[in-house]
């Protein structure tokens, strides 16, 4: 199961696939490999959106939601998106105009870039790698912290002062939670002893224990749970999913940072949530479940890419989940879980590790 | 007054008229008897001692309602006090205000309800009350021209305002202040926290709520004055539904059927109050199973499974009252004398789907105990938040679950029994936590008590013998009551108190037609129960009030 990941990364497969060389080669296999890494990810959203998240809130509430066209009512992200896409425009008065207009631009762009440098697997002779930096794991986050600069900018730009309170909540989140985050994930690169993504996905290769002849992946999430769990929490805050959706908070206010957005730029707006959700997926999956790896090998002869699918497409349901079922924490109740609870933890954590890597590996 | 006020709270147990005139002493310029209460004739500069008086010497703690009304000679305000401790001992204290200038004092110092209370006269009668706070309208906006219940006021005139006097409130930006560390927001009219067309003005110091101010009067729809021109014996029945219109219709009705019922001596037959009885607790579930569900969309958020499961109840109960009435919402079943038809046949059927329905319930509360009231994140935001303690509960009239969420043990049900709630076994639910967790939990544990009930209800029904089905007592064609004759009757609404005050004029409609909403004076809580917490706990408590704006604006 080694074999994929020593694969060649996905500009240099199309470049030798079209015969080019060099930096043309680079180049237009770069861009033609994120061109279609980017339209993956778009249409796992279209599905996500107006399809997948109608049909699971439905069944956490027993309803049945979409099913007039097509099988399972799937079809119905075409007229959706022709509804979406046909509505108008409409721009209030006093928006501060350049950072209005970017802001819904940068939330999807920076949740995309991203993607990156997440090895999602291979699927036949493909390899869904676009590349593979040794500072991964850092490059992904700080892709991903763009996305508060698109919330304040949207926040403060859009003359309301419900966007207002939902920009100022989006950033108080963010940085509470991304502290966390990040000190945990560096406790599995202690682990890994690497940034590099490909890397941290390898070291998750052999088998942690075996009983009964199934053997238990060393996925970190089995062999330091205890993170997992932290990351997963702090995973949450950062996407600004339910308890920790206070950034729009419908019911207190209206919709936070994006109150003010309608047609193409609502859309742009709920894709950079959904692509980020999706992002919080691949980071999880490549950091704690071992990647495009299947749980058991005997499972293996599943394409690498449909694990890594599967993997993003569970935390997503996760964030329905939990959508559906908890109450949304006050902004107080949440900083202070974050700097008082979330940090504390993450840094024992983080020292703990280290000593015991250090000490008995 | 001082010396008065230091006087030992010694008469509890129910004085008589001549002892509260007694205590009132050369205050009481003349008596009036109500059919509710003896009613104290005062001077206008006199309320609020002789308000005073009555709430620290006789007890009566409740200041239920204020109805203001036009003579042909003089305006009068009727002040209907009562005892939380038992609403059956009531007083009415009669203000009459000069016809040319009506000035009377208000009675805000003593009772904080009286607040909106008098503003609501002020905007509809047109009578000033002297030293109140802020004497503005209430219900109508600023700009309205005359008063609509008064006797010189011209309805086929127009309205004409100008557009600017008409300005959009939110054109003036507060934010432009800079010398203020506060932000000015309108939460509503259109917000999907207030339920209804609420307009919260609220003042924020970051996060926190440095004031509240709820606007009401959008959903105005001149209720009593449409029961005014309406016969007693038929037309008024059909306007109790559209007050508090979230399935808590037969409640409604019952608060006019017992009003007029006892103003024109009607006696309702013994079957018939069964009926009513299983009826309005069924009415009860409904109202209080979507105050969960709105209240959990306030603290969870619009994708909430919780909001689906309430409503999946409501359904139930829905279904169970439509076969009952024929109606789904608007029902006007009951009539005076009685309810309109008997039960659905075959009635087997009946009995067996609703009894089908309790048997199945405690499973979905437990559910919602498990989902919602056990859940620590809810507990975390609703304990300790939004409180209102008990004195300040009372001082603004509220009732129903928002009372009794804060430890005031007051059921209009068991303390001043009509129906055949007197003769069934159950418990008033009274929870001493008053935040926002008690009043959830007071409507939960509510519904199990309704529930109860509606059980019995159903096991006196089904034994019923048949030939002594009395479904209306025999009520004239025409109903006239004596000129005069003027009574303040209240029931158990799904709110709290809903009452309705009428005066007759011998002829087959009502003077004046008055309704105590239960809502009103529980909103006026908000204020002491948000101001300093958060935006979100302020959104959460105005959840908890369970208000419908129906019936706050009539």
């Amino acid at each position: 199961m080694a074999a994929p990941l020593q694969s060649a990364l996905l500009p240099e497969q199309i470049a030798s696939m079209l015969g080019l060389s060099g930096v043309l080669g680079e180049i237009v296999g770069g861009l033609i490999g994120a061109f279609l890494i980017a339209n993956i990810m778009l249409a796992m959203t279209a599905v996500a959106g107006p399809w997948a998240k109608r049909k699971i809130t439905a069944a956490f509430t027993d309803r049945i939601a979409v099913n007039r066209i097509g099988p399972f009512g799937i079809l119905v992200i075409i007229p959706d998106a022709v509804r979406l896409l046909s509505k108008e425009l409409i721009v209030p008065e006093g928006v501060d105009r350049p950072s209005w207009d970017l802001a819904p631009i940068v939330l999807p762009a920076s949740a995309l870039l991203g993607f990156a440098v997440i090895p999602m697997g291979d699927l036949g002779p493909i390899n869904f790698h676009l590349a593979d930096p040794e500072a991964g794991l850092a490059i992904v986050f700080a892709f991903a912290s763009i996305a508060s600069v698109a919330l304040i900018m949207a926040g403060y730009s859009s003359n309301n002062k419900y966007s207002l309170m939902g920009g100022l909540r989006a950033v108080a989140q963010n940085i509470a939670y991304e502290i966390p985050l990040i000190i945990t994930a560096l406790s599995v690169v202690i682990f890994a002893g690497t940034l590099q993504m490909s890397e941290i996905v390898a070291a998750q290769g052999d088998a942690l224990v075996t009983i009964a002849g199934v053997s238990i992946p060393a996925w970190y999430a089995f062999v330091n749970p205890f993170a997992f769990v932290l990351f997963l929490v702090a995973n949450m805050a950062e996407i600004g999913r339910n308890p920790f959706d206070i950034p729009e908070a419908p019911t207190e206010i209206v919709a936070g940072y994006q109150t003010e957005y309608s047609s193409v730029y609502f859309v742009l707006f709920y894709l950079g949530e959904f692509i980020h959700i999706f992002l919080g997926g691949a980071i999880m999956a490549v950091v704690f479940l071992g990647g495009a790896a299947a749980p058991i090998s005997a499972l293996s002869f599943v394409p690498g890419f449909v694990w890594f699918v599967i993997k993003m497409w569970a935390f997503f349901l996760f964030t329905q989940w939990a959508r559906s079922a908890l109450p949304r924490v006050r902004i107080d109740q949440l900083i202070e879980i974050g700097w008082k609870g979330m940090l504390v933890l993450s840094f024992g954590n983080l020292v703990l590790t280290a000593v015991i890597v250090g000490v008995l590996l | 007054m001082s010396l008065e006020e230091q006087l030992p709270d010694t008469v509890e147990e129910g004085q008589s008229a001549d002892e509260l005139a007694e205590l009132l002493g050369d205050l009481v310029i003349d008596r009036e008897d109500h059919v509710n209460a003896p009613g104290f004739v005062i001077r206008p500069d006199t309320v609020q001692d002789a308000l005073r008086r009555l709430r620290d010497d006789a007890g009566f703690d409740h200041l239920s309602c204020v109805t203001a009304q036009e003579y042909e000679d003089r305006y009068e305000s009727i002040y209907h006090l009562k005892k939380y401790d038992d609403p059956t001992q009531e007083a009415s204290v009669v203000v009459p205000a000069d016809k040319e200038h009506p000035v009377s004092q208000s009675a805000e110092p003593v009772f904080r309800t009286a607040d909106w209370h008098e503003r609501e006269a002020y905007d509809l009668i047109g009578i000033d009350y002297d030293e109140h706070p802020d004497l503005r309208r209430i219900l109508l906006p600023d700009t309205w021209q005359g008063h609509p219940l008064s006797m010189d006021y011209d309805q086929d005139r127009p309205q004409i305002v100008s557009l600017r006097e008409h300005a959009n409130p939110l054109q003036e930006d507060q934010r432009s202040d800079s010398d203020s560390d506060t932000m000015f927001l309108n939460i509503g009219p259109h917000h999907p926290a207030t339920h209804g067309v609420l307009h919260v003005k609220a003042t924020l110091d970051g996060e926190q709520v440095a004031d509240v101010e709820s606007d009401i009067g959008y959903l105005h729809r001149c209720e009593e004055q449409m029961c005014q021109t309406k016969t007693y014996r038929h037309q008024i029945m059909p306007y109790p539904d559209r007050w508090d219109y979230i399935s808590a219709g037969l409640l409604n009705e019952w608060a006019y059927a017992r009003a007029a019922e006892d103003l024109n001596d009607i006696e309702v037959p013994e079957y018939a109050q069964i009926i009513r009885t299983m009826g309005a607790e069924l009415c009860r579930m409904a109202a209080h199973f979507l105050a969960l569900g709105t209240f959990a969309l306030d603290v969870y958020g619009d994708f909430t499974a919780i909001f689906m499961y309430a409503v999946r109840d409501r359904e139930e109960v829905q279904n169970i009252l439509e076969d009952l009435t024929g109606q789904r919402l608007m029902f006007n079943y009951f009539r005076l004398g009685g309810v309109v038809w008997d039960l659905p046949e075959p009635r087997e059927e009946f009995f067996e789907m609703t009894r089908d329905y309790l048997d199945r319930l405690p499973e979905h509360l437990e559910e919602y105990h498990d989902l919602v009231t056990g859940n620590e994140i809810l507990q975390m935001r609703t304990v300790d938040t939004g409180i209102l303690p008990p004195e300040v509960a009372k001082s603004y009239g509220a009732t129903g679950p928002v009372a009794r969420g804060s430890g005031i043990d007051y059921d209009l049900r068991r303390d001043d029994p009509y129906g055949y709630y007197d003769e069934l076994d159950w418990d008033v639910i009274v929870k001493d936590g008053c935040d926002n967790y008690s009043r959830l939990l007071v409507r939960m544990l509510e519904v199990e008590q309704s529930a109860k009930i509606v059980e019995q209800c159903i096991d006196l029904l089904e034994d019923w013998p048949e030939d002594e089905r009395n479904i209306q007592s025999n009520v004239p064609r025409t109903l006239r009551p004596d000129d005069d004759k003027e009574i303040y009757r209240a029931v158990e609404g799904a709110k709290g108190e809903l009452g309705i005050y009428m005066r007759a004029d011998g002829t087959e409609k009502p003077a004046r037609f008055k309704i105590r909403s239960p809502c009103f004076s529980n909103l006026q809580t908000l204020p002491e129960m948000s101001n300093g917490e958060y935006v979100p706990d302020m959104i959460a408590a105005l959840g908890s009030l369970d208000i419908v704006l129906g019936e706050v604006d009539r």
